[in-house]
Protein backbone atom coordinates (compact mmCIF):
# COMPACT_ATOMS: atom_id res chain seq x y z
CA UNK A 1 0.00 0.00 0.00
CA UNK A 2 1.70 3.25 -0.62
CA UNK A 3 0.74 6.80 -1.73
CA UNK A 4 -1.83 6.42 -4.52
CA UNK A 5 -3.81 3.51 -3.17
CA UNK A 6 -6.82 4.31 -1.57
CA UNK A 7 -8.98 1.82 0.70
CA UNK A 8 -12.06 2.60 3.22
CA UNK A 9 -14.17 0.27 5.02
CA UNK A 10 -17.61 0.82 7.30
CA UNK A 11 -20.99 -0.47 8.22
CA UNK A 12 -24.55 1.07 7.71
CA UNK A 13 -28.10 -0.52 9.02
CA UNK A 14 -30.63 -0.15 5.31
CA UNK A 15 -33.28 2.11 6.58
CA UNK A 16 -36.07 0.41 4.09
CA UNK A 17 -35.87 -2.47 1.78
CA UNK A 18 -34.40 -1.67 -1.76
CA UNK A 19 -33.66 2.05 -0.74
CA UNK A 20 -30.07 3.45 -2.78
CA UNK A 21 -27.30 4.07 -0.22
CA UNK A 22 -24.79 6.37 -0.77
CA UNK A 23 -21.39 6.37 0.92
CA UNK A 24 -19.13 9.39 0.54
CA UNK A 25 -16.01 8.96 0.26
CA UNK A 26 -12.32 11.43 -0.62
CA UNK A 27 -11.78 8.91 -3.95
CA UNK A 28 -13.82 7.13 -6.07
CA UNK A 29 -13.34 3.54 -5.39
CA UNK A 30 -12.70 0.94 -8.44
CA UNK A 31 -13.11 -2.19 -6.35
CA UNK A 32 -15.99 -2.52 -3.92
CA UNK A 33 -16.95 -5.10 -1.86
CA UNK A 34 -19.98 -6.25 0.42
CA UNK A 35 -20.83 -8.42 3.30
CA UNK A 36 -24.76 -8.13 4.49
CA UNK A 37 -24.23 -9.69 8.06
CA UNK A 38 -27.77 -10.06 8.48
CA UNK A 39 -28.42 -11.99 5.31
CA UNK A 40 -25.02 -14.33 6.38
CA UNK A 41 -27.22 -14.95 9.40
CA UNK A 42 -30.93 -15.31 8.44
CA UNK A 43 -30.08 -17.26 5.02
CA UNK A 44 -33.53 -16.51 3.75
CA UNK A 45 -34.61 -17.07 0.09
CA UNK A 46 -33.70 -14.05 -1.60
CA UNK A 47 -31.00 -12.99 0.35
CA UNK A 48 -27.72 -11.57 -1.37
CA UNK A 49 -25.56 -12.38 1.42
CA UNK A 50 -22.36 -10.92 -0.74
CA UNK A 51 -21.49 -9.02 -3.64
CA UNK A 52 -18.50 -7.88 -4.98
CA UNK A 53 -18.05 -4.90 -7.80
CA UNK A 54 -15.19 -4.18 -9.68
CA UNK A 55 -14.93 -1.15 -12.18
CA UNK A 56 -14.07 -3.26 -15.26
CA UNK A 57 -17.82 -4.58 -14.86
CA UNK A 58 -19.46 -0.88 -15.28
CA UNK A 59 -21.21 1.02 -14.07
CA UNK A 60 -24.41 -0.46 -11.95
CA UNK A 61 -23.05 -4.28 -11.82
CA UNK A 62 -22.07 -6.87 -9.80
CA UNK A 63 -21.17 -10.12 -9.15
CA UNK A 64 -23.34 -11.43 -6.40
CA UNK A 65 -24.07 -14.81 -3.90
CA UNK A 66 -27.44 -15.54 -3.98
CA UNK A 67 -29.70 -17.72 -1.62
CA UNK A 68 -32.12 -19.53 -4.22
CA UNK A 69 -35.15 -21.47 -2.59
CA UNK A 70 -34.46 -24.21 -0.65
CA UNK A 71 -32.36 -22.30 0.72
CA UNK A 72 -29.50 -23.07 -1.49
CA UNK A 73 -26.95 -20.84 -1.95
CA UNK A 74 -25.97 -19.76 -5.34
CA UNK A 75 -24.26 -17.31 -7.17
CA UNK A 76 -25.58 -14.75 -10.01
CA UNK A 77 -25.01 -10.66 -11.28
CA UNK A 78 -27.07 -7.74 -11.03
CA UNK A 79 -26.59 -5.75 -14.48
CA UNK A 80 -28.97 -2.81 -13.48
CA UNK A 81 -28.72 -0.42 -10.06
CA UNK A 82 -25.93 -2.11 -8.97
CA UNK A 83 -22.66 -0.55 -7.72
CA UNK A 84 -21.68 2.64 -8.80
CA UNK A 85 -19.32 5.18 -8.28
CA UNK A 86 -20.05 8.91 -8.73
CA UNK A 87 -18.34 12.64 -8.61
CA UNK A 88 -20.78 15.23 -7.84
CA UNK A 89 -18.85 18.21 -7.86
CA UNK A 90 -19.99 19.92 -11.19
CA UNK A 91 -23.81 21.32 -11.66
CA UNK A 92 -25.69 20.94 -14.72
CA UNK A 93 -25.36 17.11 -14.74
CA UNK A 94 -28.45 15.00 -15.96
CA UNK A 95 -29.42 11.92 -16.52
CA UNK A 96 -30.46 9.70 -19.55
CA UNK A 97 -33.08 12.17 -21.32
CA UNK A 98 -36.68 9.83 -21.18
CA UNK A 99 -39.99 10.20 -23.25
CA UNK A 100 -42.93 11.33 -21.36
CA UNK A 101 -45.98 9.34 -22.59
CA UNK A 102 -48.81 11.66 -21.24
CA UNK A 103 -49.49 14.02 -18.28
CA UNK A 104 -52.94 14.84 -17.42
CA UNK A 105 -53.89 17.92 -15.48
CA UNK A 106 -53.97 17.34 -11.78
CA UNK A 107 -52.98 18.87 -8.67
CA UNK A 108 -50.73 17.41 -7.94
CA UNK A 109 -49.24 16.46 -11.45
CA UNK A 110 -48.74 13.04 -12.18
CA UNK A 111 -46.19 12.32 -14.93
CA UNK A 112 -46.19 8.86 -17.10
CA UNK A 113 -43.23 7.87 -19.06
CA UNK A 114 -42.87 5.48 -22.03
CA UNK A 115 -40.67 3.84 -20.39
CA UNK A 116 -39.79 2.44 -16.93
CA UNK A 117 -38.14 5.62 -15.34
CA UNK A 118 -36.00 4.07 -12.43
CA UNK A 119 -36.48 7.25 -9.93
CA UNK A 120 -36.60 7.33 -6.90
CA UNK A 121 -39.02 9.94 -4.00
CA UNK A 122 -36.46 12.27 -3.61
CA UNK A 123 -34.47 12.36 -7.13
CA UNK A 124 -35.03 16.18 -8.76
CA UNK A 125 -36.02 16.03 -12.38
CA UNK A 126 -35.95 18.05 -15.49
CA UNK A 127 -38.98 18.49 -17.94
CA UNK A 128 -38.97 20.09 -21.36
CA UNK A 129 -40.75 20.15 -24.84
CA UNK A 130 -44.19 20.09 -22.73
CA UNK A 131 -46.48 20.71 -25.55
CA UNK A 132 -49.29 19.02 -27.22
CA UNK A 133 -49.41 21.24 -29.89
CA UNK A 134 -47.66 24.44 -31.09
CA UNK A 135 -50.44 26.28 -28.80
CA UNK A 136 -51.36 23.70 -26.07
CA UNK A 137 -49.81 21.42 -23.43
CA UNK A 138 -47.88 22.04 -20.36
CA UNK A 139 -44.42 24.13 -21.66
CA UNK A 140 -45.42 26.46 -17.68
CA UNK A 141 -43.47 23.50 -16.31
CA UNK A 142 -40.78 23.24 -18.73
CA UNK A 143 -36.97 24.35 -17.30
CA UNK A 144 -38.45 24.38 -13.56
CA UNK A 145 -36.74 21.76 -11.33
CA UNK A 146 -38.92 19.44 -9.31
CA UNK A 147 -38.55 16.88 -6.54
CA UNK A 148 -40.21 13.72 -7.06
CA UNK A 149 -43.24 13.61 -3.81
CA UNK A 150 -44.03 9.65 -5.21
CA UNK A 151 -43.51 6.54 -7.44
CA UNK A 152 -46.75 5.50 -8.53
CA UNK A 153 -45.37 2.54 -10.80
CA UNK A 154 -42.42 2.01 -12.66
CA UNK A 155 -43.76 4.51 -15.34
CA UNK A 156 -45.59 7.31 -13.43
CA UNK A 157 -44.19 9.75 -11.02
CA UNK A 158 -45.53 12.63 -9.30
CA UNK A 159 -44.53 16.04 -8.58
CA UNK A 160 -45.69 19.35 -6.43
CA UNK A 161 -47.61 21.73 -9.20
CA UNK A 162 -51.09 22.20 -9.88
CA UNK A 163 -51.27 21.99 -13.85
CA UNK A 164 -55.27 21.34 -13.49
CA UNK A 165 -55.95 25.03 -14.68
CA UNK A 166 -57.53 26.22 -17.84
CA UNK A 167 -54.34 27.21 -19.33
CA UNK A 168 -52.92 23.91 -19.23
CA UNK A 169 -53.78 20.87 -21.64
CA UNK A 170 -53.04 17.68 -21.34
CA UNK A 171 -50.43 15.50 -22.75
CA UNK A 172 -51.25 12.68 -24.72
CA UNK A 173 -49.58 10.04 -27.23
CA UNK A 174 -46.05 10.76 -26.22
CA UNK A 175 -45.41 14.12 -27.78
CA UNK A 176 -42.64 14.80 -29.73
CA UNK A 177 -39.91 16.13 -27.47
CA UNK A 178 -41.41 16.23 -24.37
CA UNK A 179 -38.69 14.54 -21.88
CA UNK A 180 -38.02 14.29 -18.82
CA UNK A 181 -34.19 13.82 -17.14
CA UNK A 182 -32.98 13.50 -13.72
CA UNK A 183 -30.63 16.09 -12.15
CA UNK A 184 -27.72 14.20 -10.92
CA UNK A 185 -26.57 16.53 -8.35
CA UNK A 186 -28.88 19.11 -7.45
CA UNK A 187 -27.50 20.15 -4.15
CA UNK A 188 -24.08 20.72 -4.73
CA UNK A 189 -24.29 24.34 -3.11
CA UNK A 190 -27.23 25.19 -0.37
CA UNK A 191 -29.40 26.87 -0.01
CA UNK A 192 -29.73 27.51 -3.64
CA UNK A 193 -32.24 28.74 -6.01
CA UNK A 194 -35.52 27.44 -5.48
CA UNK A 195 -38.75 28.08 -7.88
CA UNK A 196 -42.12 28.48 -6.53
CA UNK A 197 -45.13 26.25 -6.74
CA UNK A 198 -47.63 28.28 -4.54
CA UNK A 199 -47.41 31.77 -2.16
CA UNK A 200 -50.37 31.72 0.32
CA UNK A 201 -50.92 35.49 0.91
CA UNK A 202 -53.21 34.97 4.43
CA UNK A 203 -50.40 32.48 5.98
CA UNK A 204 -47.12 33.64 4.37
CA UNK A 205 -46.41 29.87 3.70
CA UNK A 206 -43.95 30.15 0.52
CA UNK A 207 -43.75 26.05 -1.29
CA UNK A 208 -40.85 25.24 -3.45
CA UNK A 209 -41.06 22.39 -6.07
CA UNK A 210 -37.96 20.95 -4.62
CA UNK A 211 -36.06 21.08 -1.05
CA UNK A 212 -35.44 24.81 -0.05
CA UNK A 213 -32.92 23.89 2.57
CA UNK A 214 -34.07 27.27 4.07
CA UNK A 215 -33.25 27.22 8.40
CA UNK A 216 -35.33 29.59 10.41
CA UNK A 217 -34.42 33.21 10.46
CA UNK A 218 -32.81 32.94 7.11
CA UNK A 219 -33.32 36.07 4.93
CA UNK A 220 -34.50 35.70 1.34
CA UNK A 221 -35.26 37.62 -2.00
CA UNK A 222 -38.22 36.87 -4.24
CA UNK A 223 -38.10 37.54 -8.39
CA UNK A 224 -41.48 36.52 -9.59
CA UNK A 225 -41.97 37.86 -12.90
CA UNK A 226 -45.42 39.80 -13.76
CA UNK A 227 -47.16 36.69 -15.12
CA UNK A 228 -47.19 34.58 -11.93
CA UNK A 229 -48.49 37.37 -9.62
CA UNK A 230 -47.30 38.60 -5.85
CA UNK A 231 -44.47 40.84 -7.69
CA UNK A 232 -45.05 43.44 -4.52
CA UNK A 233 -42.59 40.42 -2.86
CA UNK A 234 -40.01 41.16 -5.63
CA UNK A 235 -36.14 42.59 -3.98
CA UNK A 236 -36.76 46.10 -5.27
CA UNK A 237 -35.79 49.10 -3.29
CA UNK A 238 -37.64 49.44 0.13
CA UNK A 239 -39.30 52.74 0.34
CA UNK A 240 -38.77 52.04 3.52
CA UNK A 241 -35.15 51.38 4.37
CA UNK A 242 -33.77 53.81 1.77
CA UNK A 243 -30.62 51.74 0.11
CA UNK A 244 -32.25 48.47 0.73
CA UNK A 245 -33.77 45.60 -1.02
CA UNK A 246 -37.03 44.28 0.32
CA UNK A 247 -35.99 40.89 1.61
CA UNK A 248 -38.16 38.57 4.50
CA UNK A 249 -36.99 36.35 6.74
CA UNK A 250 -38.01 32.97 7.31
CA UNK A 251 -40.12 32.74 10.73
CA UNK A 252 -40.94 29.01 10.28
CA UNK A 253 -39.37 25.78 8.34
CA UNK A 254 -43.08 23.67 8.20
CA UNK A 255 -41.61 21.07 6.14
CA UNK A 256 -38.60 20.25 3.39
CA UNK A 257 -40.47 22.08 0.55
CA UNK A 258 -42.85 24.96 2.90
CA UNK A 259 -41.80 27.86 4.88
CA UNK A 260 -43.48 30.93 6.31
CA UNK A 261 -41.83 34.17 6.07
CA UNK A 262 -42.43 37.58 8.58
CA UNK A 263 -44.23 40.12 7.08
CA UNK A 264 -47.73 41.38 6.18
CA UNK A 265 -48.77 40.00 2.82
CA UNK A 266 -52.54 40.52 3.11
CA UNK A 267 -52.04 43.37 0.06
CA UNK A 268 -49.60 41.28 -2.26
CA UNK A 269 -52.18 40.45 -5.14
CA UNK A 270 -52.59 36.61 -5.72
CA UNK A 271 -49.97 34.25 -7.02
CA UNK A 272 -51.00 32.33 -10.08
CA UNK A 273 -49.67 29.33 -11.96
CA UNK A 274 -52.04 29.42 -14.75
CA UNK A 275 -49.83 31.32 -17.07
CA UNK A 276 -50.70 31.60 -20.68
CA UNK A 277 -49.07 29.15 -23.11
CA UNK A 278 -48.55 32.01 -25.46
CA UNK A 279 -46.33 34.06 -22.48
CA UNK A 280 -44.36 31.15 -22.19
CA UNK A 281 -41.24 32.31 -24.95
CA UNK A 282 -38.97 33.38 -22.82
CA UNK A 283 -41.05 33.23 -19.41
CA UNK A 284 -38.54 33.69 -16.50
CA UNK A 285 -39.57 31.26 -13.35
CA UNK A 286 -40.89 32.38 -9.99
CA UNK A 287 -38.06 32.17 -7.96
CA UNK A 288 -37.06 32.31 -4.30
CA UNK A 289 -33.22 33.11 -3.45
CA UNK A 290 -31.57 32.95 -0.19
CA UNK A 291 -29.84 36.67 -0.01
CA UNK A 292 -26.22 36.47 0.62
CA UNK A 293 -24.98 39.50 2.37
CA UNK A 294 -26.57 39.10 6.08
CA UNK A 295 -26.94 35.00 5.79
CA UNK A 296 -26.20 33.56 9.19
CA UNK A 297 -29.72 32.63 9.60
CA UNK A 298 -30.38 34.95 12.57
CA UNK A 299 -28.77 33.31 14.89
CA UNK A 300 -25.17 35.12 16.04
CA UNK A 301 -22.25 33.36 16.09
CA UNK A 302 -21.83 32.87 19.65
CA UNK A 303 -17.89 30.94 19.89
CA UNK A 304 -19.16 27.50 20.26
CA UNK A 305 -18.65 24.62 18.05
CA UNK A 306 -19.59 24.75 14.82
CA UNK A 307 -19.76 21.05 14.00
CA UNK A 308 -21.52 18.96 13.39
CA UNK A 309 -21.67 19.68 9.60
CA UNK A 310 -25.06 21.51 8.44
CA UNK A 311 -27.74 18.47 7.38
CA UNK A 312 -29.76 19.17 4.22
CA UNK A 313 -33.11 18.68 3.71
CA UNK A 314 -33.45 21.17 7.00
CA UNK A 315 -37.01 19.99 7.91
CA UNK A 316 -36.59 16.45 7.92
CA UNK A 317 -34.56 13.66 7.30
CA UNK A 318 -31.21 15.98 6.35
CA UNK A 319 -28.06 13.87 5.73
CA UNK A 320 -24.73 15.94 7.16
CA UNK A 321 -23.00 17.35 4.32
CA UNK A 322 -19.18 16.07 4.45
CA UNK A 323 -17.44 19.70 3.65
CA UNK A 324 -18.70 21.11 7.15
CA UNK A 325 -17.87 23.32 9.21
CA UNK A 326 -20.69 25.66 8.73
CA UNK A 327 -22.06 29.22 9.82
CA UNK A 328 -26.19 28.57 10.57
CA UNK A 329 -27.85 29.56 7.51
CA UNK A 330 -24.65 30.15 5.36
CA UNK A 331 -24.28 28.87 1.91
CA UNK A 332 -22.32 25.41 2.16
CA UNK A 333 -20.68 23.41 -0.80
CA UNK A 334 -21.93 19.90 -0.49
CA UNK A 335 -19.97 18.22 -3.06
CA UNK A 336 -19.09 14.96 -2.84
CA UNK A 337 -17.61 11.42 -4.09
CA UNK A 338 -17.90 8.00 -3.74
CA UNK A 339 -20.19 5.36 -4.77
CA UNK A 340 -23.64 3.97 -4.68
CA UNK A 341 -25.20 0.98 -3.76
CA UNK A 342 -28.92 0.00 -5.63
CA UNK A 343 -31.33 -1.54 -5.45
CA UNK A 344 -30.44 -4.15 -8.14
CA UNK A 345 -31.91 -7.63 -8.04
CA UNK A 346 -29.99 -10.57 -8.56
CA UNK A 347 -30.21 -12.21 -11.88
CA UNK A 348 -29.43 -16.01 -11.45
CA UNK A 349 -29.06 -18.05 -15.09
CA UNK A 350 -30.32 -15.10 -16.99
CA UNK A 351 -33.43 -14.98 -14.58
CA UNK A 352 -33.90 -11.79 -12.18
CA UNK A 353 -35.43 -12.35 -8.67
CA UNK A 354 -37.05 -9.24 -8.21
CA UNK A 355 -37.55 -9.86 -4.29
CA UNK A 356 -33.78 -9.69 -3.77
CA UNK A 357 -31.96 -6.64 -3.35
CA UNK A 358 -28.41 -5.37 -3.33
CA UNK A 359 -28.83 -3.22 -1.33
CA UNK A 360 -30.50 -5.45 1.41
CA UNK A 361 -33.40 -5.24 3.20
CA UNK A 362 -34.90 -3.24 6.00
CA UNK A 363 -32.72 -3.39 9.68
CA UNK A 364 -30.06 -5.06 7.22
CA UNK A 365 -26.50 -4.68 8.70
CA UNK A 366 -24.01 -4.50 5.39
CA UNK A 367 -20.34 -4.21 6.05
CA UNK A 368 -18.68 -2.24 2.91
CA UNK A 369 -15.04 -1.75 2.02
CA UNK A 370 -13.67 0.08 -0.21
CA UNK A 371 -10.33 0.42 -2.53
CA UNK A 372 -8.65 2.53 -5.23
CA UNK A 373 -5.88 -0.21 -6.64
CA UNK A 374 -1.87 0.78 -6.89
CA UNK A 375 -1.88 -0.80 -10.04
CA UNK A 376 -4.69 -2.04 -12.40
CA UNK A 377 -4.61 -4.01 -15.12
CA UNK A 378 -6.45 -3.29 -17.46
CA UNK B 1 -10.80 24.73 -10.52
CA UNK B 2 -10.85 27.38 -8.48
CA UNK B 3 -12.57 29.33 -11.33
CA UNK B 4 -15.14 26.02 -12.22
CA UNK B 5 -16.17 25.84 -8.23
CA UNK B 6 -17.24 29.58 -8.35
CA UNK B 7 -19.09 29.16 -11.28
CA UNK B 8 -21.24 26.32 -9.98
CA UNK B 9 -21.58 28.34 -6.51
CA UNK B 10 -22.73 31.03 -8.91
CA UNK B 11 -25.66 28.68 -10.67
CA UNK B 12 -26.92 27.52 -7.83
CA UNK B 13 -27.31 29.86 -5.46
CA UNK B 14 -28.36 33.38 -7.65
CA UNK B 15 -31.50 33.45 -9.48
CA UNK B 16 -32.47 33.76 -13.05
CA UNK B 17 -33.73 36.03 -15.67
CA UNK B 18 -35.14 34.15 -19.07
CA UNK B 19 -33.77 35.52 -22.26
CA UNK B 20 -37.02 36.80 -24.02
CA UNK B 21 -35.71 39.28 -26.47
CA UNK B 22 -34.90 36.53 -29.16
CA UNK B 23 -37.08 35.14 -31.97
CA UNK B 24 -36.77 31.43 -31.96
CA UNK B 25 -39.88 30.87 -29.49
CA UNK B 26 -37.73 28.90 -27.29
CA UNK B 27 -38.09 29.61 -23.33
CA UNK B 28 -35.13 30.89 -23.00
CA UNK B 29 -34.91 32.27 -25.86
CA UNK B 30 -31.47 33.58 -27.85
CA UNK B 31 -30.29 36.78 -26.40
CA UNK B 32 -31.70 39.69 -27.98
CA UNK B 33 -30.27 43.29 -26.90
CA UNK B 34 -33.17 43.92 -24.70
CA UNK B 35 -32.24 41.27 -22.55
CA UNK B 36 -28.79 42.77 -21.84
CA UNK B 37 -31.16 45.67 -21.17
CA UNK B 38 -32.79 44.05 -18.97
CA UNK B 39 -30.76 42.70 -16.85
CA UNK B 40 -28.58 46.00 -16.45
CA UNK B 41 -31.27 47.77 -15.07
CA UNK B 42 -31.99 45.11 -13.08
CA UNK B 43 -28.66 45.57 -11.40
CA UNK B 44 -28.93 48.93 -11.58
CA UNK B 45 -32.41 49.25 -9.91
CA UNK B 46 -30.64 47.20 -6.81
CA UNK B 47 -27.57 49.74 -6.94
CA UNK B 48 -24.96 47.34 -7.77
CA UNK B 49 -21.57 48.63 -8.35
CA UNK B 50 -20.02 48.87 -12.18
CA UNK B 51 -16.81 46.92 -12.92
CA UNK B 52 -15.81 49.07 -15.40
CA UNK B 53 -15.49 52.59 -16.25
CA UNK B 54 -16.78 53.98 -19.48
CA UNK B 55 -14.37 54.52 -22.62
CA UNK B 56 -14.78 57.28 -24.10
CA UNK B 57 -15.60 57.91 -28.12
CA UNK B 58 -12.40 58.74 -30.37
CA UNK B 59 -12.00 60.20 -33.68
CA UNK B 60 -11.47 56.42 -35.19
CA UNK B 61 -13.26 54.37 -38.18
CA UNK B 62 -15.60 51.64 -37.18
CA UNK B 63 -15.21 52.78 -33.11
CA UNK B 64 -17.76 53.70 -30.72
CA UNK B 65 -17.71 54.50 -27.03
CA UNK B 66 -18.45 52.17 -24.44
CA UNK B 67 -20.38 52.45 -21.24
CA UNK B 68 -19.64 52.13 -17.83
CA UNK B 69 -20.15 48.20 -17.57
CA UNK B 70 -20.73 45.17 -15.65
CA UNK B 71 -19.48 41.45 -16.47
CA UNK B 72 -20.89 38.76 -18.00
CA UNK B 73 -19.15 35.42 -18.75
CA UNK B 74 -20.68 33.72 -21.18
CA UNK B 75 -19.98 30.88 -23.21
CA UNK B 76 -17.74 30.78 -26.70
CA UNK B 77 -20.61 29.15 -28.36
CA UNK B 78 -22.56 32.34 -28.05
CA UNK B 79 -20.03 34.17 -30.07
CA UNK B 80 -21.74 33.86 -33.48
CA UNK B 81 -24.96 35.39 -32.03
CA UNK B 82 -22.97 37.96 -30.50
CA UNK B 83 -22.01 39.26 -33.56
CA UNK B 84 -25.37 38.77 -35.19
CA UNK B 85 -26.08 41.36 -32.55
CA UNK B 86 -23.44 43.51 -34.42
CA UNK B 87 -25.66 47.18 -35.31
CA UNK B 88 -28.20 46.12 -32.75
CA UNK B 89 -25.57 47.31 -29.80
CA UNK B 90 -23.09 45.00 -30.00
CA UNK B 91 -19.60 46.98 -30.33
CA UNK B 92 -16.35 44.33 -30.83
CA UNK B 93 -13.83 44.56 -28.17
CA UNK B 94 -11.78 45.07 -31.45
CA UNK B 95 -14.25 47.93 -31.84
CA UNK B 96 -13.42 49.74 -28.78
CA UNK B 97 -11.73 53.46 -29.35
CA UNK B 98 -9.34 51.79 -27.34
CA UNK B 99 -7.98 47.83 -26.45
CA UNK B 100 -6.48 49.26 -23.29
CA UNK B 101 -8.94 48.03 -20.71
CA UNK B 102 -10.23 44.88 -23.02
CA UNK B 103 -9.61 42.11 -21.30
CA UNK B 104 -8.28 39.04 -22.88
CA UNK B 105 -11.13 37.13 -22.98
CA UNK B 106 -13.27 40.01 -23.76
CA UNK B 107 -15.49 39.64 -26.69
CA UNK B 108 -17.68 43.05 -27.14
CA UNK B 109 -19.68 44.91 -25.00
CA UNK B 110 -23.64 45.36 -25.07
CA UNK B 111 -25.30 48.47 -23.81
CA UNK B 112 -23.67 48.48 -19.93
CA UNK B 113 -22.83 44.91 -19.92
CA UNK B 114 -19.33 43.67 -21.37
CA UNK B 115 -18.75 40.20 -22.70
CA UNK B 116 -16.41 37.82 -21.50
CA UNK B 117 -16.50 34.55 -22.89
CA UNK B 118 -14.97 31.15 -22.33
CA UNK B 119 -15.60 27.35 -22.80
CA UNK B 120 -15.99 26.66 -19.51
CA UNK B 121 -19.17 29.05 -19.29
CA UNK B 122 -21.66 26.63 -17.83
CA UNK B 123 -24.27 24.78 -20.33
CA UNK B 124 -27.46 22.89 -19.83
CA UNK B 125 -27.23 20.66 -22.77
CA UNK B 126 -30.84 20.18 -24.49
CA UNK B 127 -32.11 21.52 -21.57
CA UNK B 128 -34.82 24.30 -22.77
CA UNK B 129 -38.48 24.53 -23.40
CA UNK B 130 -37.83 23.31 -27.35
CA UNK B 131 -34.66 20.72 -26.28
CA UNK B 132 -32.12 23.23 -27.03
CA UNK B 133 -29.05 23.95 -25.22
CA UNK B 134 -29.36 26.59 -22.23
CA UNK B 135 -26.90 29.06 -21.26
CA UNK B 136 -25.62 30.42 -18.29
CA UNK B 137 -24.28 34.24 -18.88
CA UNK B 138 -23.31 35.26 -15.49
CA UNK B 139 -23.95 38.84 -15.08
CA UNK B 140 -22.02 40.37 -11.50
CA UNK B 141 -21.74 43.63 -9.84
CA UNK B 142 -18.74 44.25 -8.44
CA UNK B 143 -20.15 43.56 -4.92
CA UNK B 144 -22.02 40.45 -5.96
CA UNK B 145 -19.51 37.51 -5.14
CA UNK B 146 -16.22 37.06 -3.45
CA UNK B 147 -14.16 33.86 -2.82
CA UNK B 148 -11.90 33.73 0.54
CA UNK B 149 -8.22 32.09 0.57
CA UNK B 150 -8.30 30.54 3.70
CA UNK B 151 -5.12 30.58 5.83
CA UNK B 152 -3.15 32.86 3.85
CA UNK B 153 -2.73 30.72 0.37
CA UNK B 154 -3.88 30.68 -3.16
CA UNK B 155 -3.68 27.85 -5.14
CA UNK B 156 -0.44 26.00 -5.46
CA UNK B 157 0.98 23.69 -8.07
CA UNK B 158 2.47 20.58 -7.10
CA UNK B 159 4.76 19.04 -9.00
CA UNK B 160 8.04 16.52 -7.44
CA UNK B 161 9.32 14.99 -9.68
CA UNK B 162 10.10 10.84 -9.77
CA UNK B 163 13.07 10.77 -8.10
CA UNK B 164 11.65 12.61 -5.10
CA UNK B 165 7.99 10.95 -5.53
CA UNK B 166 8.95 7.37 -4.77
CA UNK B 167 12.36 5.03 -3.83
CA UNK B 168 12.18 3.24 -7.40
CA UNK B 169 11.84 6.83 -8.90
CA UNK B 170 9.09 5.33 -11.26
CA UNK B 171 5.99 8.27 -11.07
CA UNK B 172 6.36 11.78 -10.64
CA UNK B 173 3.55 13.68 -8.38
CA UNK B 174 1.57 16.55 -10.09
CA UNK B 175 -1.32 18.21 -8.31
CA UNK B 176 -3.48 21.37 -7.14
CA UNK B 177 -4.20 22.85 -4.01
CA UNK B 178 -5.71 25.21 -2.06
CA UNK B 179 -8.02 26.43 0.67
CA UNK B 180 -11.09 28.64 -0.66
CA UNK B 181 -14.32 29.40 0.61
CA UNK B 182 -16.83 30.90 -1.96
CA UNK B 183 -19.37 33.89 -0.69
CA UNK B 184 -22.11 35.52 -2.38
CA UNK B 185 -21.90 38.64 -0.74
CA UNK B 186 -24.67 40.69 -2.44
CA UNK B 187 -27.56 38.28 -4.33
CA UNK B 188 -28.99 41.35 -5.37
CA UNK B 189 -26.44 42.03 -7.87
CA UNK B 190 -25.96 39.20 -9.42
CA UNK B 191 -27.97 37.23 -12.39
CA UNK B 192 -27.92 34.22 -14.64
CA UNK B 193 -28.99 35.39 -17.94
CA UNK B 194 -30.54 32.11 -19.46
CA UNK B 195 -31.14 31.61 -23.41
CA UNK B 196 -30.62 29.54 -25.89
CA UNK B 197 -28.73 29.96 -29.27
CA UNK B 198 -29.83 31.18 -32.61
CA UNK B 199 -27.10 30.40 -35.01
CA UNK B 200 -26.37 26.63 -35.82
CA UNK B 201 -22.99 25.34 -34.51
CA UNK B 202 -21.74 23.60 -36.72
CA UNK B 203 -19.86 20.72 -34.83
Amino acid sequence: MTEYSRSAKGSFTQAATGNNVAIYLPFQPNLVKLTNYTAYANFAASDIPWAVWDVQMGQGFAAVGYVGTGPVLETGVVTSNGISTFAAGLSLQFGAKQQIASIAKASPTVVTTAAPHGYNVGDVVLMEGLYESATTGMPQMSGMLFQITAVGSTTTFTVTWNSNQSNYTALTASPTGAFVMKVLYPFLYLPGQNFIEAINTTTNLITTTTNHNYVVGQQVAFRIPTAWGSTQLNSLPDTLIPGSPIYYYVTAVNSNTTFTVGGNLTNVTAYTSNVPVAQVPGLTPPQVVAVGDVNTGGFPYNGGNLYPSPAFPTFSGGVSTINGPAIQGAFVNNTRQGFVIGSGNAVVLGTPDTASHLSGETGDVIYWEALFDEIAMP
Amino acid sequence: MEDLILRDYIISAASQINAGGGTNGDNPTNLGVSDFSLVATTLDTNNAYKFMSGIEGMDRFGTGPVRSSYFMLSSTELQSDMDGLVGQGFISSWNYPTNSSALPSEYGSVFNIRVLTSSEAPVARGASAMNNDVYYNTVAGKQAVTHINQDGFSMNLIYRDPYFSGMLAQNATLAVKFAQAQALTQDTAVRNLLCTRLSNLGV
